[in-house]
């Protein structure tokens, strides 16, 4: 029979038993004998051969008991035997003759008890050391079979025949705690008349430790997901028959053991249970997806764990190895020399490294190697370039601690790492000191020989030269020195300095470049975790996963001026200080304590949405309409792209949304984006507004985004790092210059640009709108006509605003909206808005306003002008009514409690108040 | 069958202990002997790192403290043999513990039978 699928990790079933691994009499299925189901798995086949009944369980708890009384046996025993010894001792001690405590020569009873309790001794050493080797269950992978495809049996035949190390019982792999694990599940569906199902399993690990640990990582509730999946399990019938394992369990198990082979793990734990039952279990998966858990969460967080016990592990093995590095500045042979000039001005990594100074080097392992393949191959010199906070430090460090626990190329053997203070070499020296103290050091470093310069920040030491121009630069005596292979060093720059000072100069081309990139997704978070037990014992507050997850990806997206693992940790600690402050020690910090936190950094809401924000959200329109009459198409597309942006449906890449607002003056484009300001960032004043015709010289691109060399700043970049979370208006689009335009091009497609001073301002939190006039006359006529509004559209665009926009620009509008004119009833509700708006102003003076509704019409018809829209009609409410209610202010005619009134005719008068 | 169960594995119990007891002589001299010469060498080559003996032979003709002048060499050759010949002595003196502990290893059982014995006889 040919084995389908046997590389892509499916699980086969034998035809025979259908997986059972038994006939129907009880005794092993003659063709897979008795594994009944199991997987390929990197070269090797997977099957569960446990078969457990109750009197089983039983008996393997008694045989457990048996043992530990055994053990405690042969412990009283060898303890007997050694009071036995002392005892005797103590009954001679009396004589003088060394010859008289020769015990071996004596007969007596307690010498007797002595040697018999030798074999119970032996036989203790006996179980330690075999249970020692027993404790690597599971068989770490070969280099082959990582890396090479291995025939694999094409029958059950076949894989009866496979050797016993490629052909695993799962079963046999699992822990104490596990295997008790499995039995409790066993006894569970005993009980209820099931089959062994994963959620068995599942509810039985919550009580594990390292599983509850998890969970409460996770930010779960485990006596809540318990009493779900207590009820998921009352819903499953009882089965007839004997219980057994069923087809998915065993798979899950097998699942679990390959997962620990991955991590790897020596044996199976109850916590490698939970990714494999939930993935064998839909219902699981849905109450886990439920509480926001999916597999992904659970795996880093596994990692997480192991990363800590690894960290231990380590730190152990580290610790010893570390005893045997030299602590002075001497090298094991004692043939290096004193370096007094040297040791004024650095610092020792090694012997800092020697004491556990340093912090632990995470997940950095191939930039570490490809610093030591740069040396092997011939390189004197290396430089590390990245962004401040990416870890260049930090992987120096890791250098230093490999060098102390030796496990480096031959290079770095046996020498020492010394920083090299960059402004300790130069403060308090003229130019020449500090040139003879580079030298002095150079001098030393060559004749001992033993150690290895790093120079954080290169790039301080170039441009200082002694004396007039012609004289050697710092760096090049420094270049110079290793060029001619006396020293070895190590460097580092940003990238901004690198290209500035030392690219192109002698230095740049001695030192290997070696690019540290910034970490991204699960190496941030593996790096950022190994950080996190720090920050904990400090502030005596856990994190759950969550919270580093969701700082990791906020500040990514939000911060853009800093970078990874160093912001997430700024942040992290940040949040640590306020949850300690807030809730007390020993508290969790969940995702929404680091949202808060990070919200407050870029005041950005990320917190999750209330839900009176999202009431306001949904009626968006309903809110913008209270301050802005009709234009419901726009009002329409604008919300909703609001409402896209803040329940996250939108790529993140882009400005929250690019609109361009088309249509003749005075309808309400302007207004439209105040409101939008308003009603969405919450005030008026997040509102960035750009008037295109100050723009009309190319030069004045400056202007907007800053000039590093004339020391200006981007009025434009600026205002958006600053507060990233604001509208930008650009009014009258069409007036600014063609290439200032295109700086628009990038920021609406990749939603970030580059100022002035090379840093990098994030527009992904911005509403961009844009104004124009363009085509306003040719609206109007069209819609006098009765045109459709979507044909306007069509025709403005093709015609009249590719002949001032080009047409990429247009194409990255997510909508272009046009305007209509208002029609005269539209006028009339704005003139009543504005009057309410009068009227508030006055209700604060304690006086009342009243209008006829034929005296609105009256000031609304006057005011109107089919060529400026609802502007004119400001002015008009400012003549006639706001002037005269100020005169009769100023004049005493209206007091407190008075009233005005606009009559039909849309004259003011005054309402006295009854005297009282 | 709940009897049949209870037999057999209660066989398998008692059979387990007794393969305990009787095979651990020869994991003595089998196993145990190989993994308990493992950790003596272990033991070993870390005492020689800490000494650093083999560094001190190998560099023998090398100058100490980087002085290269003729009599800075002679004086180093002569502090490095005073050097090598104190480090050996530790180390022989910790190689005669080690060997001292394996012969203990060999001969702790029978030694122990026969002191056994000799209580009786």
């Amino acid at each position: 029979m040919v084995m389908p699928d046997k590389k892509s990790n499916q699980f086969i079933v034998c035809p025979v038993c259908e997986g059972i691994g038994r006939n129907k009499y009880g005794i092993s299925c003659a063709n897979c004998g008795g594994m009944g189901s199991g997987k390929f798995y990197k070269g090797r086949f997977f099957y569960w051969g446990l078969n457990l009944s109750r009197v089983i369980i039983e008996l393997s708890h008694l045989r457990k008991k048996i043992h530990q009384i055994l053990n405690i046996i042969v412990y009283v025993i060898g303890l007997a035997g050694l009071l036995a010894l002392a005892a005797w001792v103590y009954s001679v001690s009396n004589s003088a003759d060394p010859e008289a405590f020769a015990f071996w020569r004596e007969k007596n009873d307690l010498i007797l008890i002595f040697w018999i309790s030798v074999f119970a001794d032996m036989f203790v050493i006996y179980r330690i050391s075999e249970e020692e080797r027993s404790q690597q269950k599971i068989m770490p992978l070969t280099y082959e079979e990582k890396n090479r495809n291995i025939a694999l049996p094409d029958s059950w035949e076949e894989i009866r025949k496979l050797p016993g190390w490629r052909r695993i019982d799962v079963s046999k792999g699992l822990d104490v705690n596990a295997s008790e694990a499995v039995e409790r599940a066993f006894v569970l569906a005993d009980r209820l008349g099931h089959k062994v199902d994963p959620l068995h399993v599942f509810i039985v690990i919550l009580s594990d430790n390292q599983v509850a640990a998890l969970f409460s990582r996770l930010n779960a509730d485990g006596e809540k997901l318990a009493g779900r999946v207590k009820q998921q399990l009352e819903r499953i019938d009882a089965v007839e028959g004997r219980t057994i394992f069923s087809g998915i369990a065993k798979e899950a198990f097998i699942n679990s053991y390959t997962e620990a082979l991955d991590l790897g793990q020596k044996k199976v734990m109850a916590k490698n249970f939970i990714i494999s039952s939930m993935e064998k279990n839909d219902i699981l998966r849905e109450i886990l997806y439920d509480i926001e858990i999916d597999r992904d969460k659970i795996m880093n967080v596994l990692t997480w764990f192991m990363v800590n016990e690894g960290l231990i592990a380590s730190h152990r093995a580290y610790r010893a190895s570390a005893a045997y590095k030299p602590g002075s500045n001497m090298d094991r042979a004692y043939t290096s020399i004193a370096t007094p000039a040297l040791n004024q001005i650095g610092y020792d990594l090694t012997v800092a490294a020697k004491w556990g100074r340093l912090e632990y080097c995470v997940a950095r392992s191939e930039e570490i190697e490809s610093i030591f393949q740069n040396f092997e191959s011939g390189a004197r010199g290396v430089i590390l370039i990245g962004e401040l906070g990416v870890g260049k430090s930090t992987i120096v460090d890791g250098v230093a601690q490999l060098m102390v626990k030796e496990d480096v190329p031959k290079i770095f053997a046996d020498k020492r790492l010394m920083e090299v203070d960059t402004a300790r070499l130069i403060s308090g020296a003229t130019p020449a000191q500090a040139e003879g103290r580079l030298m002095a050091i150079i001098d030393e470093v060559t004749r001992a020989g033993n150690i290895i310069l790093f120079i954080d920040n290169i790039e301080n030491l170039i441009g200082i030269t002694s004396g007039n121009e012609e004289s050697l630069d710092l760096s090049e005596v420094l270049a110079g020195a290793i060029e001619r292979g006396n020293i070895y060093c190590l460097a580092s720059a940003t990238a901004a300095n690198y290209t500035k000072f030392i690219e192109g100069k002698s230095l740049g081309g001695i030192l290997k470049k070696i690019e540290i990139k910034e970490p991204v997704g699960n190496q941030a978070i593996q790096i950022v975790e190994s950080k996190i037990g720090l920050i904990e014992g400090r502030y005596k507050v856990y994190f759950s996963y969550n919270a580093i997850e969701e700082v990791i990806k906020l500040s990514s997206r939000y911060i853009h001026d800093k970078y990874l693992p160093a912001k997430a940790i700024e942040i992290l600690e940040l949040v640590a200080v306020r949850v300690a402050k807030n809730k007390g020690p020993e508290s969790l910090i969940t995702k929404d304590d680091a949202a808060q936190i990070v919200g407050e950094i870029t005041n950005i809401p990320v917190a999750k949405l209330t839900e009176t924000e999202s009431k306001n959200l949904l009626s968006l329109e309903e809110r913008i309409h209270e301050q802005m009459i009709d234009q419901t198409t726009a009002v329409k597309m604008v919300a909703a792209s609001l409402r896209r942006a803040r329940a996250e449906l939108r790529e993140g890449k882009r400005p929250i949304a690019n609109f361009l607002f088309l249509g003749p003056t005075g309808v309400g484009k302007t207004e439209l984006a105040k409101t939008v300001a308003n009603v969405y960032f919450g005030n008026e004043k997040c509102m960035i507004r750009l008037d295109m015709s100050e723009y009309q010289h190319p030069d004045s691109i400056k202007k907007m985004i800053g000039d590093a060399a004339a020391g200006i700043t981007g009025y434009l970049t600026e205002a958006v790092r600053r507060s990233p979370f604001s509208l930008v208006l650009l009014d009258e689009l069409e007036k600014a210059h063609p290439d200032i335009l295109n700086v628009f091009l990038q920021v609406m497609d990749d939603g970030r640009l580059t100022d002035g001073q090379g840093r990098t301002v994030d527009f992904t939190s911005s509403i961009i709108i844009a104004t124009s006039n363009v085509g306003a006359v040719y609206i109007q006529d069209e819609i006098f006509r009765g045109t459709s509004v979507e044909e306007i559209k069509r025709t403005l665009i093709n015609e009249h605003l590719n002949k001032v926009l080009r047409p990429e620009l247009i194409n990255r509008f997510d909508g272009v909206i046009v305007f209509e004119p208002l029609s005269m009833e539209n006028v009339v509700a704005i003139a009543r808005l504005m009057i309410n708006k009068i009227a508030k102003l006055l209700e604060s003076k304690g006086i009342g306003l009243k209008v006829e509704d034929e005296g609105l019409r009256v000031l609304a018809k006057l005011g109107f002008d089919p060529k400026f829209g609802a502007r004119p009609l400001r002015r008009l409410l400012q003549e006639r009514v706001e002037d005269k209610i100020a005169n009769k202010i100023l004049s005493g005619e209206l007091k407190r409690r008075d009233a005005v009134i606009i009559d039909r005719a849309g004259e003011v008068l005054t309402e006295k108040a009854k005297a009282i | 069958m709940f009897s049949q169960n209870f037999l057999t594995y209660g066989l398998k119990i008692s059979g387990e202990i007794v393969r305990d007891i009787l095979f651990f002589p020869l994991w003595w001299y089998s196993r145990g002997l190989v993994m308990f010469f493992k950790k003596l060498t272990v033991f070993l080559s870390n005492k020689q790192k800490s000494l650093a003996l083999i560094v001190w032979i190998k560099n023998i003709f090398r100058p100490m403290y980087g002085q290269t002048d003729w009599q800075g060499k002679l004086i180093s050759i002569f502090m490095r043999l005073m050097q090598i010949i104190v480090r050996s002595f530790v180390m022989l003196f910790w190689v005669i513990i080690a060997l001292i502990f394996f012969c203990v290893w060999i001969i702790l059982p029978p030694f122990a039978l026969y002191e056994i014995f000799f209580q009786f006889y």
